[in-house]
């Protein structure tokens, strides 16, 4: 299956480089067009309730001296990822950086690393090819994940049978950059916890929040990774598991929760494939801020700004969103997730999140 | 006041005895003392003005005699003395008059022309003779050939400078290999400190004379500047002064010498652009300023309670009724059809009245009736009648006066709506009561009954009236409005009949002389012929910088004449740039008037100032600060032809500031300076071009490389995409096999956003067949050059067809596209 994807993701590549063949040949002027990556051209879709690009679109053409260089770059980084997949190696979007310093040619050579970042991107949109399918590792690899969840890996040393409870020690499961690799073999879960910090992921670990309810805990660690996205995705959708997510009482933190249920503005492209619209909010909400008398930090000017800008943000207008931000603006103050250890740090396992999980009709 | 006032009384003799030491002083003896005002200030400057001095005289002479100048000039050092000698082929100078025009100063045949010359006061040559006298002690040499003479004659002499008059001490024929032409040599004291300022008048002088041949040999260089051109500069003409910038002083001079009686003859005979109608204005112009103009007054309305018939009818006495009646008839009928009418027009109508009714009736008509019936209908007219008792009697209310109603119709029409109309009219009738004093104003006499005012009287009357009705009626009345309506009195009322006066009575009368000088200032005039003036024009101000200047560009500008002075004149303004000058420091400003250089005082120069305030930034030169001479390796070249150029002295090294002149050397400077800034952008956008191509050139060929690498195909064919990158306009010729010979088409694609007219020339070894109507083929040593001259209009393109046998070799050549934007495949 994967040499098979491999293959495909070569041809593809294969045929950009064809069209730019062809444009020469017809006397055209090499192009290329992508969509436009920013917050205003990024749509919601309905129909999948998730963040894809609208109709915007810039072109990278060589009519002008610096088109012409990115189409170049474009060519050598085709051909770099081309022989890639030949070889079945893979490599870090770090070292593509700094492998162009070895290009023979000096016009092809990448000047800093967002731009070979935006190359790859580029590639991934106009190929309709994964980032992992061109075997392009991020730098940080995916977070962890502990459950009782039983899957099989597909390494490069072999396939590996691992239970994310019994044959992980106390970090868990380390996702891997392509999680297309696993396979589920089986499991006992009820829900998917998703939780910002490590702090907290410690927490629910060390009180066996996991084996008590059955849940797969799944690290984000600040806005989370494409890997972190999709396995959470294959829960929801092949597992048929619902999906909650825990962070801080801030504005930022709902961002976080944004960009797992409705997708982010730099992979919009490949948001029917990360994004998982069905999973829920579980807090901390400014409400339980107010119920649970947490320890609070006043809201600070650029706080306030980013909870205006969500009220008009299409993704958080629900009726629900609408309440608490509102309630958040009102009361003027934000809580951290660990801020619940005031009531003793078995609080959070013992009371709040089975309070809120009932809430949601979870468990 | 000095203290040798004498007394009274006193011993008689100390004014007599201070009268004795008063003498006249001859002018080559106040110039001897002041050397500096023509340019001999030092031994390096006198050199150089010695130089142009000679020059100048010779470039002129030659000129005026249509011979194209050839001019040697040599400096050697002469023991502890400089030689210099100057040689030219003009028409050489007669034996009785080369004394004086060497040996005399301010003797010369220019200074009273107007007609453009480099020479004008006859001072320069005189004074370098005087100059090399005074430092050397030895006499000039000179030796003169005219044409057609066997003989050159050759004098030594010096000025006499307390007669001005050239002291000859040798005189003789000689023979000279020269045909003709003259030849001056001078010892003086000086040095070659002022060599550059040497070189620069050399080197300028053949700039602004293409058609001289120049040659310069001092002691360390030898320079010689060929002819760019043989057509010698157009022959001026002389002129006579135009009326617009004469002084009154110059005018009341020609007044009192003119030969005409008129001053219609006078002013055609003395002016230029003046002839009968022109001469007409003018002296209107005169008579409403020296006589003032007469209010026209409104015929009485039918309304109006005014009955000239009976007036006229009163007035007439032992005409007999029929004649009376008719008299009368034919006033009042006249003075009706009027719209306005004054108190001359009414003068002559009644006249032509009076003319009439003798003529039918047979009574006379004479001066005394006649005076009686102008008097009796224009008092009616301006209501001044003597009340007759019935009228007095009617009412005890005065009756307003017509003149009221006529002046409130006036301001009423002049001044603006948001005007009170009571203001207005309380204003009319103090206006209409100003006319009225105007009766009694000059006691025993008739008054002003004919209403006459110059402008500035009737102003006064105005601010006058309106003064009181400020007062008054306490509201203001401005500046404006005051204006307004003596502009529009002064438009209604007439220019009076009168006779200007005579010549000889107007050269006596300073302030009759005035007016007429403010009149010629008043008239419209054409501007002055051009005939007097020899501009270089356009093309040779170019030729000249080409000359003499390796620049990648060339601009010149020639202006229309303007008028300043009395004297016409002509700017003109060339700049070169880039190439071989340099392009450290300033640009170089080089200055002529009249074609002769201008080598010093570069900053008191209109010309130095007025570049220094155009912002050359806009032009696309530097210029540090944004004011001040513009930086980079440009020449900028202003000419000022004039019959009379103003300098600031008598050593004519800088244009005075005349604020005439300096408008149009700025005119004149952006109007090349504009093309210069074309021709830089072009010159920028060439050069991104250059390195755009440049740069896709290295690109777009690796980027096919790479792309044929990955395909795995051959590297494709990328010159038409890159003709279309580059806005380009790409030429392509394909061959294709046709039965036995080959089918060759030709097509041109126009990228670029502008329509390309292209003349392409294929040449082929065989001989073309089937070409189309548009194209051409001429058949030259086996080769035939098919000529086709298509034109492409943007993002089109065109084809020429045709065949040839096979094995013909072709080669296209295309012109009419600059370099950087054509492609050609062949």
């Amino acid at each position: 299956m994967s040499a098979d994807n491999d293959q495909q993701a070569r041809e593809q590549l294969i045929d950009l480089a064809a069209q730019f063949y062809d444009q020469f040949e017809l006397g055209e002027i090499p192009h290329m067009s992508v969509p436009t990556r920013t917050k205003n051209n990024i749509e919601y879709d309905e129909e999948s309730d998730v963040w894809v690009y609208g109709d915007r679109e810039s072109t990278r053409s060589a009519n002008s001296v610096s088109g012409a260089r990115k189409l170049l770059k474009a060519t050598y980084t085709i051909d770099f990822l081309v022989e890639q997949l030949e070889q079945d190696r893979s490599s870090t979007l770090r070292e593509l950086y700094y492998l162009s310093e070895s290009w023979d040619n000096d016009e092809a050579q990448f000047t800093s690393q967002d731009e070979s970042n935006s190359m790859v991107e580029d590639l991934e949109i106009v190929s309709g090819v994964t980032r992992e399918d061109f075997h392009m590792r991020p730098e940080e690899s995916g977070a962890k994940v502990m459950g009782p969840l039983h899957i099989r890996e597909q390494t490069k040393r072999g396939d590996r049978d691992i239970h994310c409870q019994l044959d992980v020690g106390q970090g868990g499961y380390q996702i891997p950059n392509n999680p297309d690799m696993i396979e589920f073999l089986d499991n006992d879960a009820d829900f998917v916890l998703c939780v910002e910090t490590g702090g907290m992921r410690d927490r629910l670990v060390e009180n066996g929040f996991d084996e008590e309810y059955d849940a797969i805990v799944v690290h984000l660690g600040g806005q989370p990774a494409r890997a972190t996205r999709r396995l959470t995705k294959r829960f929801h959708d092949e597992l048929g598991l619902p999906v909650v997510v825990f962070t801080d009482g801030d504005p930022w933190s709902y961002r976080i929760y944004g960009s797992v249920a409705y997708g982010s503005i730099k992979s919009a492209h490949l948001s029917e494939y990360l994004a998982t619209p069905e999973a829920k909010f579980i807090g901390i909400q400014p409400a339980d801020i107010v119920e649970y008398d947490l320890p609070t930090d006043p809201l600070s000017d650029s706080d306030i700004n980013a909870l205006e800008s969500e009220l008009e943000d299409p993704r958080f207008q629900t009726d629900y969103w609408e309440e608490q931000i509102e309630l958040q603006l009102d009361i003027e103050k934000k809580s951290e997730q660990q801020s619940l250890a005031s009531h003793g740090l078995d609080f959070v396992t013992d009371t709040y999140l089975p309070e809120r999980l009932s809430e949601m009709g979870v468990l | 006041m000095t203290s040798f006032q004498s007394t009274l009384g006193d011993e008689a003799g100390i004014a007599e005895e201070l009268a004795e030491n008063q003498q006249a002083i001859s002018i080559a003896e106040f110039f001897e003392k002041n050397k500096h005002m023509l340019g001999f200030d030092s031994g390096a400057r006198g050199l150089v003005t010695a130089v142009k001095e000679a020059v100048d005289n010779a470039l002129d002479a030659a000129e005026e005699s249509g011979i194209l100048p050839d001019i040697y000039v040599e400096i050697e050092e002469a023991g502890d003395y400089y030689r210099l000698i100057v040689e030219d082929n003009g028409p050489g100078i007669t034996k009785e008059s080369l004394p004086k025009v060497f040996g005399k100063l301010l003797y010369g045949s220019r200074f009273h022309a107007r007609e453009q010359s480099r020479g004008q006061q006859g001072i320069g040559i005189s004074a370098a003779v005087l100059y090399s006298q005074l430092t050397s002690g030895k006499p000039a040499k000179i030796t003169s050939r005219t044409q057609g003479s066997s003989e050159a004659e050759y004098f030594e002499l010096i000025v006499d400078t307390d007669s001005n008059e050239p002291e000859i001490s040798v005189a003789e024929t000689t023979s000279w290999d020269r045909p003709h032409g003259t030849r001056i040599e001078l010892e003086m004291e000086a040095n070659m400190r002022a060599r550059q300022q040497l070189h620069d008048y050399i080197k300028h002088t053949a700039v602004v004379n293409p058609h001289a041949r120049l040659e310069l040999r001092e002691p360390q260089e030898h320079f010689k500047f060929e002819r760019a051109t043989d057509q010698l500069p157009e022959e001026t003409e002389e002129i006579r002064p135009h009326p617009h910038g004469v002084e009154l002083g110059t005018v009341m001079k020609m007044l009192t010498s003119t030969d005409s009686q008129t001053v219609s003859g006078f002013l055609q005979e003395e002016f230029t652009r003046v002839g009968k109608k022109t001469a007409d204005s003018i002296i209107d112009e005169f008579r409403d300023r020296h006589y003032g103009r007469e209010m026209r007054w409104r015929p009485p309305a039918e309304h109006e309670d005014v009955d000239l018939e009976a007036a006229v009818s009163e007035a007439t006495a032992n005409k007999g009724a029929d004649a009376t009646a008719a008299f009368a008839d034919a006033i009042a009928a006249g003075v009706d059809e009027t719209d306005r009418i004054a108190h001359h027009e009414l003068l002559e109508l009644v006249d032509s009245a009076a003319d009439e009714v003798e003529a039918e009736h047979g009574t006379t008509f004479g001066d005394t009736v006649r005076e009686n019936a102008v008097a009796a209908v224009w008092l009616a007219l301006i209501d001044a009648r003597e009340e007759s008792g019935d009228a007095a009697g009617e009412t005890d209310d005065p009756v307003e006066s017509r003149l009221v109603a006529d002046c409130y119709d006036l301001a009423d029409e002049a001044t603006s709506t948001r005007k009170d109309d009571e203001v207005i009219r309380a204003f009319a009738d103090r206006l209409a009561a100003k006319f009225d004093d105007e009766l009694e104003d000059s006691e025993g006499e008739d008054g002003n009954v004919r209403h006459r005012l110059t402008r500035k009287r009737l102003r006064a009357h105005v601010d006058r009236a309106a003064d009181l009705t400020e007062e008054y009626d306490d509201v203001s009345f401005g500046d404006t409005a005051r204006e307004n309506i003596t502009e529009a009195v002064w438009d209604v009322m007439a220019t009076v009949p009168d006779d200007p006066p005579l010549v000889r009575e107007l050269a006596g009368d300073r302030d009759a002389a005035s007016d007429l000088v403010d009149g010629m200032r008043a008239t419209d005039i054409m501007a002055p012929p051009t005939r007097c003036l020899s501009p270089i024009s356009e093309e040779l101000i170019s030729a000249g910088l080409e000359k003499e200047f390796d620049a990648d560009f060339y601009a010149s500008a020639t202006r229309d004449a303007e008028v300043h002075g009395g004297d016409p004149f002509i700017v003109e303004a060339g700049i070169a740039y880039g190439g071989e000058i340099e392009a450290d420091g300033s640009a170089n400003v080089m200055r002529f008037a009249n074609r002769v250089p201008l080598v010093y005082q570069r900053g008191a120069c209109a010309t130095t100032d007025v570049v220094k305030s155009i912002g050359w930034r806009n032009y696309g030169l530097d210029q540090p600060g944004g004011s001040g001479l513009p930086k980079g390796p440009a020449v900028i070249m202003i000419h000022v032809a004039s019959t009379n150029v103003p300098f600031t002295s008598e050593s004519k090294d800088a244009v005075a500031n005349v604020p005439e002149i300096e408008d149009e050397i700025e005119l004149a400077i952006r109007e090349a300076a504009r093309e210069l800034k074309s021709y830089l952008n072009k010159r920028r956008s060439m050069q991104q071009r250059r390195k755009k191509q440049n740069v896709l050139g290295t690109i777009l060929p690796e980027m096919a490389e790479k792309v044929a690498e990955v395909t795995g195909r051959d590297e494709p064919d990328i010159d038409d995409a890159i003709a279309r990158i580059m806005n380009n306009v790409l030429v392509e010729r394909s061959v294709k096999e046709n039965g036995d010979g080959q089918a060759v088409s030709v097509t041109v694609e126009n990228n670029s956003n502008t329509n390309e007219s292209l003349e392409i020339t294929d040449i082929v070894s065989d001989e073309p067949t089937s070409l189309p109507d548009d194209a051409t083929v001429v058949e030259m040593d086996g080769e035939w050059f098919v000529k086709w001259e298509p034109e492409v209009s943007s993002d089109d393109a065109a084809t020429l067809e045709y065949e040839v046998a096979d094995g013909a070799e072709c080669s296209l050549d295309v012109k009419g596209v600059e370099t950087e934007k054509l492609t050609v495949k062949q």
